[in-house]
């Protein structure tokens, strides 16, 4: 007799919870980070997708309906989506249909220059005594079109700014858990992760200061940089508890930027970034919650740093590194996950395709605590045809 | 005072003290081409540390930041002087339109000039329009220099090839192109020359296209 959904969500569940415990599941979970590849599966494109909650997050529904196999998968992994953000003029996403072609993805775009900077140099000391002061008063208005800060003349434009931010952002999140559910009665698959956390030097260097300004900070402010890590640290792990999953079975996610190797220092890396990193990937493992390590481009030289951390508080999400060269440095500790390359599911075939999921299958299944996936997020360029054969191999080997 | 000072800060990143060293130059009277030309020694330097990963992108960019400011400081001695000596060429480099990354093609200015090139240097997202007027107004520049850094991109980048084509300047300048999804398919795909995996192989090739 068929499973019913409800079965198969909690076979799944089982799965997923296993393998990021660093146990042997009966298989190896396909936990794909897919976005506009969504839309491309369920035949929206991606302007779609990120102006209209209900596609996008519909598109994830069918895409699990579409490719049978997929365990876990993120709901709204196009993430930006403009019925929040145009609401109220937010200026740094360049949008599909407006700025973009509509099969785009949407693009953020860093302020080139200190004039554009949402964080000048000489605001470091305001950040630092209270960062949620500044952000209201100072960068909100500055990234948005329409809102304006206090003391300033006030415009119907900003009124109406938050009034719609209101009603979108919570019609967003209510559509979000509507989807979430969706997922599970519909297709039996469970959402992947909920909550989210940014390491307190990349929010500060990307949304803030851009590279730039915090590669010349480093040099002519360092002891300020060093204090606004430490003074939004508590907030980003505040933001990410709160948003996490209640019943704690699912991990929240880290969008891993500035730590990469070549960008800056290991002596950077070790004084400015991984010590509130630390700091709060600890507290929120106290909470209850992992949190995967989504870590894009090269970590290779600050792996080891990672070893610091409780066992099982993270699961490594592994982009361009050697993946084998990741298994022998973090393996023992944390479930590791990705493997299947882009430039593969974009240009190669199904058989490279199946055929590179066996290898990973085969090295990594017998041990546990590895889940499938492709190194970045999969966009628009992904053949869908190449999906389908990973999910198809996970489903043909991953039985260990 | 030892000339060789100046690169020598400029490789540790001691900002305040190079433009000290600097001043102290020019008030002993070292001629503007002089302090170039050590100050481009430095960069080369951090550029070889780069390609051998004991110098990071953050330093390039702080260095690049020293750099500009330097030239800022003996820019009224260099006009007296008759200008810059005169560089090996002249190259173009721009990230191409729908793409904004701009360290990778700052990475490849800061190299180039280090090794006496100049650059025009047009900026990121830019249409072929452009590129094919600054080919248009350079007609000593041999190299022209395309960054793409997103597989989106990669239809502009041949827009770019194209229009130049169309302009009439296609046999006067390679093209070579650079950036993180970029193979050696993709340069020969978009219609360029040659493919630079990193600075060091561009400067190589804007070397031997200069017959340097
Ligand atoms: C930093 C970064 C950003 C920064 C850019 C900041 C800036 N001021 O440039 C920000 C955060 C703004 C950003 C935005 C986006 N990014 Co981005 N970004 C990166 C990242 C992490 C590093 C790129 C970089 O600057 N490296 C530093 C340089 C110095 O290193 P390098 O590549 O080794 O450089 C050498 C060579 O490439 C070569 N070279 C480069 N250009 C040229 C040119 C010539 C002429 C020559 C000779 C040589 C040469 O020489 C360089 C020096 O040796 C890459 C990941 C990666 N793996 O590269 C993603 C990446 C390029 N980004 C990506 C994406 C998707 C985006 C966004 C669309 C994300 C989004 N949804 O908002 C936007 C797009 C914005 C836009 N319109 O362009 C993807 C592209 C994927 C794809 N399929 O194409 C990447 C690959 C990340 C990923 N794995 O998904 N990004």
């Amino acid at each position: 007799m068929a499973k019913s959904m409800q079965e198969l969500y909690d076979e799944r569940m089982d799965r997923y919870w296993k393998a990021n415990h660093l146990q042997k599941p009966d298989k190896v979970p396909f936990r794909p980070c897919a976005a506009e590849l969504a839309g491309k599966i369920a035949g929206y494109t991606a302007q779609q997708v990120t102006h209209d909650p209900d596609l996008g997050l519909d598109a994830v529904v069918k895409m699990c309906q579409a490719v049978p196999g997929i365990d876990a998968t993120v709901v709204n992994m196009v993430f930006v989506n403009t019925s929040v953000t145009e609401s109220y003029g937010l200026k740094y996403y360049k949008v599909p249909g407006i700025d973009l072609d509509a099969d785009d993805s949407f693009q953020y775009i860093e302020p080139q220059t200190e004039e554009d900077a949402f964080m000048k140099v000489e605001e470091y000391d305001r950040f630092i005594e209270d960062p949620n002061e500044f952000v209201m008063n100072v960068w909100l208005p500055r990234t948005s079109k329409y809102m304006v800060p206090p003391g300033e003349q006030n415009t119907w434009k900003n009124n109406l700014a938050w009034l719609k931010n209101g009603i979108a952002i919570q019609q967003y999140f209510q559509k979000l858990g509507a989807n979430v559910a969706r997922m599970q009665t519909e297709t039996g698959t469970v959402s992947s992760l909920a909550g989210a956390l940014k390491a307190p030097f990349d929010i500060l260097a990307d949304k803030f200061r851009g590279f730039r300004g915090i590669a010349y900070d480093l040099h002519r402010c360092p002891d300020k940089v060093l204090k606004a890590t430490e003074a939004v640290a508590p907030h980003m792990a505040w933001n990410c508890i709160a948003t996490a999953d209640p019943s704690r079975k699912v991990p929240c996610s880290h969008w891993m930027h500035r730590g990469a190797t070549g960008f800056f220092s290991e002596e950077v890396f070790e004084k400015f970034h991984w010590p509130t990193l630390k700091m709060v990937t600890e507290q929120i493992w106290e909470a209850g919650i992992q949190t995967i390590y989504y870590a894009e481009g090269k970590w290779a030289r600050n792996l080891k740093h990672f070893r610091q951390l409780p066992e099982q508080s993270i699961i490594f999400h592994c982009d361009k590194d050697d993946i084998y060269e990741v298994k022998r440095v973090l393996g023992d500790r944390f479930a590791i996950s990705g493997g299947v390359p882009n430039d593969m599911l974009a240009f190669g075939e199904p058989a490279d395709v199946k055929k590179r999921v066996k290898q990973l299958i085969t090295d990594f299944g017998p041990d546990g605590g590895y889940l499938l996936d492709a190194e970045a997020i999969m966009q628009q360029d992904v053949k869908v045809e190449n999906f389908i054969a990973m999910a198809q191999a996970c489903e043909e080997y991953g039985y260990i | 005072m030892d000339i060789k000072k100046i690169s020598d800060l400029l490789i540790e990143l001691e900002e305040e003290k190079v433009y000290d060293a600097v001043d102290k130059a020019i008030e002993q009277g070292v001629s503007g081409r002089e302090i170039l030309k050590a100050s481009q020694a430095g960069m080369a330097t951090i550029g070889d540390m780069y390609k051998r990963e004991e110098a990071f992108v953050a330093d390039m960019m702080f260095a690049g930041e020293i750099m500009r400011n330097i030239l800022n400081r003996i820019q009224p001695l260099l006009e007296k002087e008759g200008g810059r000596e005169k560089a090996i060429g002249k190259a173009i480099l721009g990230t191409v339109k729908g793409d904004i990354h701009d360290l990778g093609k700052d990475v490849v200015m800061i190299a180039l000039e280090g090794n006496g090139f100049e650059v025009i240097d047009l900026g990121v997202d830019v249409a072929p329009e452009k590129f094919v007027e600054a080919v248009n107004n350079n007609p000593d520049a041999k190299v022209l220099g395309l960054s793409v850094f997103l597989t989106s991109a990669f239809p502009s980048t041949e827009k770019t090839v194209k229009a130049i084509a169309e302009s009439g300047n296609r046999d006067r300048v390679k093209i070579m192109v650079g950036g993180a999804p970029v193979t050696e398919v993709v340069a020969r795909e978009t219609g360029c020359d040659y493919f630079a995996e990193d600075a060091a192989a561009g400067v190589s090739y804007t070397k031997s296209v200069y017959g340097a």
